[in-house]
Parts: structure tokens; C-alpha cells; sequence
């Protein structure tokens, strides 16, 4: 088995700079899903009627389903349906022209959230219910004594799972290529297939994956460690 | 939307479920037993082995399943034909996939078990041996069994991640209920798409909630009664595990 070298180290340059979209999409989905899913999953610990259950069916049907399939309803009716909208507003642009780069901020936002949702409530289910009473206790609203009492203490419960969702992301978006998002993935296949040489490609992908989340999972190991440095004490 | 060709989807899909159930069994069973080597590699004595199996964990723990797929989808005729002088061109696609999510589990599943064997206290497997059991007889009839329920509540996720991730096995031919999907959208020019892949979420989220309830049925049925509590602690906190553990990093 001969591989292509120079052809390898080529297309490594050239699927480079794909990790910045990688990063784009995964930023971008977490900015949404972070507030959004601590939202949710307020509702959720808290049971309030009607807006847990849907908040529920929505969890569900997200990781119920494959990632893939998600893309798919989203990538073949978030058009028509920001056409309409923009037609409604009144804005002159064809949805066609559009940076498929949306959909999938669109996609990996609204998977994210579900999965955040979760973390975050099992998070606040652990931090004892006399917390909230104490906050209570000493005059603070519902509002003031999640943001100062519950909250902080439910991150530090939520973090190491918080730390896994974001690599689960960051892997997740290799699958934007087929959204034809020019990541990493994308890239290099189109590469591969002008010149034949799959194998080359896909090493390349593979090797910058590698290398990106194992840098990535190493970070946040170290962030978390500092992050939860007062528990060691 | 059209509810009448969403049905008519659905039961077109629908007996593709076999060969979606048949990429998870293969996949879980390969899996297992990879994940056992790995595991036993990961505990033994042996440093060199001890090394490949902790290496193995963490590239494929980096490695996104759709690159996995493409890699061994791309590499693995190329290898076999150079090396092994076996031609797998006319192979279905279905062996690829097998392969690929086995590769992910041995690596997922060493970490489960290793866990699992952990968490029994060697006690259990010395006071076998004391009875007169030899080592092999300790392991199998005491320590296994014990061991097995702790591992249980991550067979219901694995099963799920496979169900779920398996899907992706459209993109190298394969025709499950995804590939089928792909298919019935392409021959209505996507005109249809929406239509047809709400349909295929109708198979994947009744039948996702069906294997977590199954999961938690299981995990009720065997769970963690099983465990004694051990001195010190009580009942209380070993049945909460979840919680217990979390608890327990506080502390």
C-alpha cells in the first residue's frame, strides 16, 4: 500500500482552516444552548405545568433521534420557512444564496439546547431543595435565589458532563458536510475525490480530529480542575 | 406536509428495521467481546499491552463515528487486499459498518467494564479463591456476575448510540431505515423531503423511548439490590447511586 505523501500534507493545508468553522459552529451552538438549555432545564427540575411537558417532548424527540436525521428535516424545511419569513419582513434576498453555514448553527443550537437541558437539570435536581428555601428565608426572589444560591452550585456539578456535551459537539459537526459546509470533513473528501486518493483524505480527517478533540478534551480538563479548585481544599 | 404519504413512508420504511437491527446486534456482540480484551489488557500486568489498550481507548474516544466509518470504509479493502491477499470488494457495505461501531465499543465498552470490575471489592474474589476455587472459577462465578450489574445501565445507552449513530451508515450505501429514507427522498427529487423524513422519525423516536423504558425496567428489575452496602454507608446512599456519586465529589 503506497500513500500519496505529498498529496496527504497538501490536503492537510487545505483542511486546515476548516477547523475554524468547526469552531465557528460549535461556539456559535453552545452560545444559543447554554442559556437556553439552563432555562429549560430550570423548567424541567421545577415541573412547571404544561411548559416541562413540552420542554419534555422536545428533549425527547432530540435524543431520540439521530443527528443526522435532524439535519436532514432541518436542512429541507428551514428554507421554505425563512422564506416566508423574510417575504412577511419584507426582505428582498433569495433564501437560496444563503450561507448553508446557518443551518448549521440552526441544527447543532437546537440539539445542543436538548442535550444542555438535561445536564443542567439533573445538575439543579442535585443541589439540595433547603437551598432555595434558605434563599427564600432571607427575602430573595425565586429569580435572585436561583441566579446567586442554586445556580453556582449546580455548574460545579454540571461541569464535567458540560465539558463532554462540548467535545460530543465538536465531533458532532463533522457531519455538517452534508449540510455542504466546508469543514474539516468536507474539505478534504472533496480532495479526495478530485484526485481519487480517499484514503490520503480520509487519514488526514481523521488525524485532525485526533488531534483537535483530544487538544480540546485536555483543556477543558484543565479548566475544569481550576474551575473546582475550592473543592479539593 | 401530507399525512397520508407520511404513512405510506412509514410502512416503506419499515422493513428496513431488520437491517438497522442487524448492524446493532452484530456490532453489540463484536463489541462486547473486543471491549473484554480491552479491558482485560487495560487490568492485566502485561505494560505493552496495557499501553495499546489505553491508546486505542483515547484515539477512538477522539475520533468522530462518521470519519471512523469513511476510514475503515476506504482503508480496510486497501489493507486486506495488500496484505492479506483477500479481495472484499463484493462484501456488503453492512460488514464495514459492523466493523466500524465494533471498533467504537470495544473502546467505549473496555472503559464500562473496567469500571464495572473495579467496583467489586477484591474480597469477593479472594474469598473465592479461600473456598478452594481456582483464580479463573473466582472471576467467573463471583466476581462476573457482580460485576455485570454494575455494567448494565450502560447497555441500554449503548444500544441507543448504536440504533442512533448507526444511521450514518447510509453514507457508505448501506440500506437501513436511514438509507431507505435517503432513497424514497432522492426518487421524489426531494420534492418530498420534509414528508419523508418525518416519517423516519416516527421509526427512530417511539422505538429510542421504547429501549429507554426497557433500560430502566431492566435496571429496576437487577439494579443495584445486588449491592450490599458496605460499612459505613448506608443503604440509602448505595441505592441513590446517581446521586450518591455526584454527592460524593462534593463531599
Amino acid at each position: 500500500m503506497n500513500l500519496d505523501y505529498d498529496f496527504m500534507l497538501e490536503t492537510l493545508w487545505l483542511a486546515l482552516p476548516g477547523i475554524l468553522v468547526t469552531f465557528e459552529i460549535a461556539l456559535v451552538a453552545s452560545a444559543a444552548a447554554v442559556p437556553v438549555g439552563l432555562v429549560l432545564g430550570i423548567i424541567r427540575a421545577r415541573r412547571v405545568p404544561l411548559l416541562s411537558q413540552l420542554a419534555r417532548v422536545y428533549i425527547s424527540f432530540i435524543r431520540g433521534t439521530p443527528l443526522i436525521l435532524q439535519i436532514f428535516l432541518v436542512y429541507n424545511s428551514f428554507p421554505s420557512i425563512l422564506a416566508v419569513v423574510f417575504a412577511r419582513l419584507g426582505v428582498e434576498y433569495n433564501i437560496f444564496n444563503l450561507n448553508p453555514v446557518v443551518y448549521a448553527f440552526i441544527v447543532f443550537s437546537i440539539s445542543e439546547t436538548a442535550v444542555l437541558a438535561e445536564v443542567f437539570r439533573a445538575a439543579i435536581t442535585t443541589v439540595d431543595k433547603s437551598q432555595l428555601e434558605a434563599a427564600y428565608s432571607v427575602g430573595m426572589t425565586a429569580f435572585q435565589g436561583y441566579r446567586r444560591i442554586v445556580i453556582p452550585q449546580a455548574m460545579s456539578a454540571a461541569l464535567p458532563s458540560l465539558c463532554n456535551s462540548i467535545t460530543d459537539l465538536i465531533k458532532a459537526t463533522s457531519l455538517a458536510f452534508t449540510m455542504s459546509v466546508m469543514e474539516i470533513t468536507a474539505i478534504a473528501k472533496k480532495q479526495g475525490a478530485m484526485k481519487l486518493s480517499f484514503i490520503e483524505a480520509y487519514l488526514d480527517i481523521f488525524l485532525l480530529y485526533c488531534i483537535l478533540i483530544f487538544t480540546v478534551e485536555k483543556v477543558l480538563k484543565i479548566l475544569e480542575k481550576r474551575a473546582r479548585a475550592y473543592q479539593q481544599a | 406536509m401530507n399525512p397520508r404519504f407520511i404513512f405510506e413512508t412509514f410502512l416503506k420504511l419499515l422493513p428496513y428495521l431488520t437491517v438497522t437491527l442487524e448492524y446493532v446486534s452484530l456490532s453489540l456482540l463484536f463489541g462486547t467481546l473486543l471491549g473484554f480484551l480491552a479491558a482485560a489488557a487495560k487490568l492485566g500486568r502485561n505494560r505493552p499491552l496495557r499501553w495499546l489498550a489505553n491508546a486505542y481507548t483515547t484515539i477512538l474516544r477522539c475520533t468522530p463515528s462518521v470519519v471512523l466509518l469513511f476510514l475503515v470504509f476506504f482503508i480496510l479493502p486497501a489493507v486486506m487486499r495488500n496484505y492479506l491477499r483477500i479481495n472484499v470488494d463484493a462484501w456488503p457495505a453492512l460488514f464495514f459498518v459492523v466493523v466500524t461501531f465494533t471498533l467504537f465499543l470495544g473502546a467505549s465498552q473496555s472503559e464500562v467494564m473496567r469500571g464495572a470490575y473495579l467496583a467489586v471489592d477484591r474480597g469477593q474474589f479472594e474469598a473465592g479463591v479461600s473456598v478452594g476455587m481456582t483464580e479463573w472459577q473466582s472471576f467467573r462465578r463471583v466476581v462476573l456476575p457482580q460485576a455485570f450489574f454494575f455494567a448494565l445501565p450502560n447497555l441500554t445507552n449503548t444500544v441507543i448510540y448504536l440504533f442512533k449513530e448507526g444511521s450514518l451508515a447510509f453514507t457508505i450505501g448501506v440500506v437501513d431505515i436511514m438509507g431507505k429514507a435517503y432513497l424514497v427522498n432522492a426518487t421524489n427529487f426531494g420534492l418530498k423531503a420534509l414528508d419523508v423524513y418525518l416519517a423516519l422519525a416516527l421509526i427512530y423516536w417511539p422505538l429510542s423511548v421504547f429501549f429507554e423504558w426497557l433500560g430502566r425496567l431492566l435496571e429496576r428489575r437487577f439494579g443495584y439490590t445486588q449491592v450490599k452496602p458496605e460499612a459505613g454507608k448506608t443503604a440509602e446512599s448505595v441505592r441513590g447511586r446517581g446521586r450518591s456519586s455526584i454527592r460524593g465529589v462534593r463531599a
